[in-house]
């Protein structure tokens, strides 16, 4: 595969880095069978996994398909080129390569990669991985020295099928992180169709059926348990691509939202008592404005419009309008896409990883999105979309969206996206998974507005404070690592503070105590720990 | 054609005692009553060879050739039959349908039109090309049979190849036209191939700028690849050169909601429903825009109108989605369960090709 030399590229308020040691292909192997899987992967996470206080990079691969692949099936995911890998971030924000030493080589021979989360699900300080794959799921957890042990048997998460999306919350509150999966379709490579005519495309979701999503409770004994059907996970069947997780109606505990493909969104309401009910419709987030499902692809949570409750965006495929659902609170969404511009910003766009930060540090979280069709050949069925598009990035102002001037950035297949400050200099960046080709690193280049960066040390909660509610100002923001597509982003949570100097912060944490941090500087990355 | 045996019958009994005759066109008449058509030509065959004077016995065995779809022979039998008695009506019904269905259509039309078969008269005008005439004959049956599906059928066939018919004739002698070029850049925008339609209504533009409606089918076709801002441009050209159009203030209105300028559509939206009350796409934006300005009870009634008007078509759907969303943002929560109800009842209905009640 002839590949193009990574580039830097300014592009405005970002620029699009080549660091050295990032030499990662996405292999997707697309075939003329039209795999649906080759279209779908992407995953990454961004995690210090050393515990260096420096984001590394974990890049989940696809996989090799023969064309047309012949049973027995066979990924060649041996084959070095086909593995995910581990990149440590140095000192001088080189990266290295750190997969075998990690002992995150071999991703396995009869799956094909899709995603990655982050938690601290033993609660020691350091983040372990899980991947999730079209066939079985892996469990890493990290040993604190540098390596990491696959754990997936003993800790009974394999779950099978086709797994997408993924995330860790501690649903029950009792300082566990659990694990949830989403899954997409009941497919394998002896029940692909062929779809589209004249030219052969990928399928539409609704050509198969769904699966049940899944929910592991963590025992806190390294081992989990699978509670999807009786927790209320299991029914209804969907077909999920997004996970994220959001406190939606405040009551304490964590809320679930599902995208999912050509049908309606789930939203798994937290009941408090360890199950779950499914309420989007009531929620008003099953569907757009005019009831019509849509691609359900990426899932991004946030308090766009500082209200104080945090709000929902879905991304889409081109002509269906990125879905924002804004929290009136009262356990009620409204459809916001038109109010917020975004109806026309994503008209002819359609997106994949995804997410709600401030890119600017003007108080008010911007949006990020990772682009391109789901066709490799949508251009000769509508020659008024494209296949490869660049990213976008959105200001928000005063919740209204518009296109920032990202002039130059290349058009790619953007998949997965996840967000964090890779150079800790108090401004997000991204890093997306680019089908059939490196991953981009866009590095924000931080104005002149002031920031602060949280990192959340639970001790009564989990330890990695996930699902913690932050209050700076009139901002809120609640700790989570899910979100996007197949990605995984850095834990910390960022303010952009705009002027001002000094903050006063509230924390609520996942186990119910209240910090409160009275005239905080701005411009730092503050370790807090649960009182 | 019981009628034309019984006539037969009589017209042998008044004729000199020919007890074979009559027996021979019983038998006939008895055997094509059975249904044993072979029979039944065999005996009206035999009449007719009997009696070649008499008109009658041709129609009788025309008819059984034709049930028999021998209708090479049977349209001889009929032409025999009616050059002995040009007045038959019933005659003239059979040959007709004979020619018509060997292709003849041309043949087959003065028959049919002597026997005033309007549906097989439209058909044969259609075939023969003549289509404005062919719509004339199936309109005089419409108000008859309003959901006949073959009549529906040949309505829309003749009225869709009346256009290209016309068509024809303004691209051959009008090339450059500037109706040629607006009619290319529809073709083209029906085959989606929105590179060359873009270019042929541009192509219409510079010759008339004052067409009427190609502003519009070009907002339609920048927003149907999602570039809102052209749309709008294209949109408002048409509503500010046309101001009592309200499919073009509907346009520029439902666009300006898309691109989420609030108060502007709903000016427009509200324009194009003065304009043509009623409008089902109107009143649904209006109520979308309504939605977003907070008015709740006001776009509460605008997707009851719509409701009303409509019952089962995907727009019904929508607006029953959206009044569920309303009604439960004003904590109508009964109310709105029964809208989403409803909802699912048009979504299953549509998914099924039946009509949700």
């Amino acid at each position: 595969m002839l590949l193009a030399a990574c580039t830097a590229i300014l592009l405005g308020a970002m620029e699009l880095v080549c660091p050295p040691g990032l030499d990662f292909i996405l292999r997707h192997s697309p075939t003329s069978q039209k795999y649906i899987v080759e279209t779908m992967t992407g995953g990454v996470a961004l995690l210090d996994y050393d515990a260096d206080g420096r984001l590394d990079i974990f890049l989940v691969n696809g996989g090799k398909l023969d064309d047309p692949v012949k049973p027995p099936v066979r990924l060649a995911r041996h084959e070095p080129a086909y593995w995910n890998r581990l990149y440590r971030q140095q000192a001088d924000g080189s990266f290295a390569d750190v997969t075998v030493k990690a002992g995150l080589a071999r991703a396995g021979e009869s799956n094909y990669g899709m995603g990655a989360a982050v938690g601290d699900y033993d609660n020691d300080g350091y983040p372990d991985l899980y991947i999730t794959n079209f066939g079985q799921n892996q469990l890493y957890r990290n040993n604190g020295d540098g390596t990491f042990t696959d754990v997936t048997a003993e800790a009974g998460v394999a779950a099978g099928g086709w797994s997408v999306s993924a995330g860790f919350l501690d649903y029950d509150r009792d300082g566990w992180l659990d694990l949830f999966v989403s899954r997409y379709l009941d497919w394998d490579f002896t029940r692909n169709l062929h779809c589209g005519t004249p030219f052969w495309a990928y399928c539409r979701p609704d050509r198969y059926e769904g699966v049940p999503n899944l929910l592991y409770r963590n025992l806190g004994n390294g081992r989990f348990e699978d509670v999807s059907e009786k927790a209320g996970i299991a029914k209804p069947v969907g077909k999920a691509m997004g996970v994220a997780f959001l406190d939606y109606d405040r009551d304490g505990f964590p809320d679930i939202f599902v995208s999912n493909d050509g049908m309606e969104q789930f939203l798994y309401r937290n009941l408090g008592n360890g199950r779950f009910k499914e309420s989007a419709f009531e929620a008003g987030v099953a569907l757009s404005d005019d009831g019509r499902t849509y691609a359900g692809m990426a899932v991004a949570t946030g308090d766009y419009d500082n209200d104080g409750w945090p709000d929902v965006l879905v991304t889409n495929l081109a002509l269906e309008h990125w879905a924002l659902y804004r929290n009136e609170g009262g356990g009620v969404f409204r459809y916001a896409t038109q109010e917020s511009r975004l109806a026309a910003a994503s008209a002819s766009s359609s997106g994949w990883g995804a997410g709600l930060y401030d890119f600017d540090n003007d108080g008010w979280k911007d949006l990020f999105v990772a682009r391109s069709h789901v066709l490799d050949n949508v251009e000769r069925i509508h020659s008024g979309l494209r296949y490869k598009e660049p990213a976008a990035l959105l200001w928000n102002r005063n919740g209204r969206f518009e296109l920032a001037k990202l002039e130059g950035a290349p058009a790619v297949a953007g998949r997965g996206a996840a967000f964090g400050d890779l150079n800790n200099d108090g401004a997000i960046d991204v890093v997306v998974a680019v089908l059939g080709e490196r991953p981009q690193v866009f590095l924000n280049r931080r104005g002149g507005n002031h920031w602060l960066t949280l990192r959340l040390v639970g001790t009564r909660s989990n330890r990695d404070g996930l699902g913690a509610k932050v209050r700076v100002g009139d901002q809120w923001a609640e700790a989570w690592r899910a979100g996007s597509y197949l990605s995984s982003s850095d834990a910390r949570v960022h303010f952009g503070l705009g002027a001002r100097m000094r903050v006063d912060v509230e924390i609520e944490w996942p186990s119910g105590r209240r910090q409160h941090l009275a005239g905080v500087r701005a411009d730092q990355i503050l370790e807090v720990r649960e009182p | 054609m019981i009628g034309c045996a019984i006539a037969l019958t009589f017209a042998l009994a008044s004729q000199a005692p020919q007890p074979s005759l009559r027996e021979l066109a019983e038998a006939g008449l008895k055997a094509k009553q059975a249904g044993d058509l072979e029979a039944a030509i065999r005996a009206f065959g035999q009449v007719a060879a009997l009696a070649p004077e008499l008109a009658a016995a041709h129609v009788n065995l025309g008819a059984a050739l034709l049930e028999a779809k021998q209708y090479e022979k049977a349209a001889a039998s009929l032409r025999r039959a009616l050059a002995l008695d040009p007045g038959l009506p019933g005659a003239h019904a059979l040959l007709g349908t004979a020619l018509l269905t060997q292709g003849y259509a041309a043949e087959a039309i003065p028959h049919l039109e002597k026997a005033q078969r309007w549906d097989l008269l439209g058909v044969a005008l259609v075939e023969s090309g003549r289509f404005a005439e062919a719509i004339t004959a199936f309109e005089r049956l419409l108000s008859e049979r309003p959901d006949d599906p073959d009549l529906l059928y040949y309505l829309g066939r003749a009225h869709s190849q009346l256009s290209r018919q016309l068509f024809d004739r303004l691209l051959e002698a009008h090339p450059d036209s500037a109706r040629a070029h607006q009619l290319l850049g529809e073709a083209h925008q029906a085959g989606g191939n929105r590179e060359q339609a873009e270019k042929e209504l541009r192509a219409a533009l510079d010759r008339r700028s004052s067409l009427p409606e190609v502003h519009v089918m070009l907002g339609e076709l920048y927003e149907s690849a999602g570039d809102y801002a052209r749309a709008e441009q294209e949109y408002r050209i048409e509503a500010q050169a046309r101001p009592g159009d309200a499919r073009a203030a509907f346009k520029l209105g439902a666009v300006l909601l898309a691109l989420g300028r609030l108060e502007e559509a709903l000016e427009w939206l509200e324009r194009a429903d003065r304009l043509r009350p009623d409008m089902a796409e109107t009143l649904f934006e209006l109520a979308r825009a309504l939605t977003l300005a907070r008015r709740l009870p006001e776009a509460e009634a605008r997707l009851r109108r719509v409701l009303e008007l409509e019952s089962s078509s995907r727009l019904a759907e929508s607006a029953a989605f959206q009044l569920s969303q309303i009604l439960r943002r004003q904590r109508k929560t009964e109310e709105a369960d029964r809208e989403l109800e409803r909802w699912r009842r048009i979504r299953a209905g549509r998914s099924s090709g039946l009509p949700g009640k």
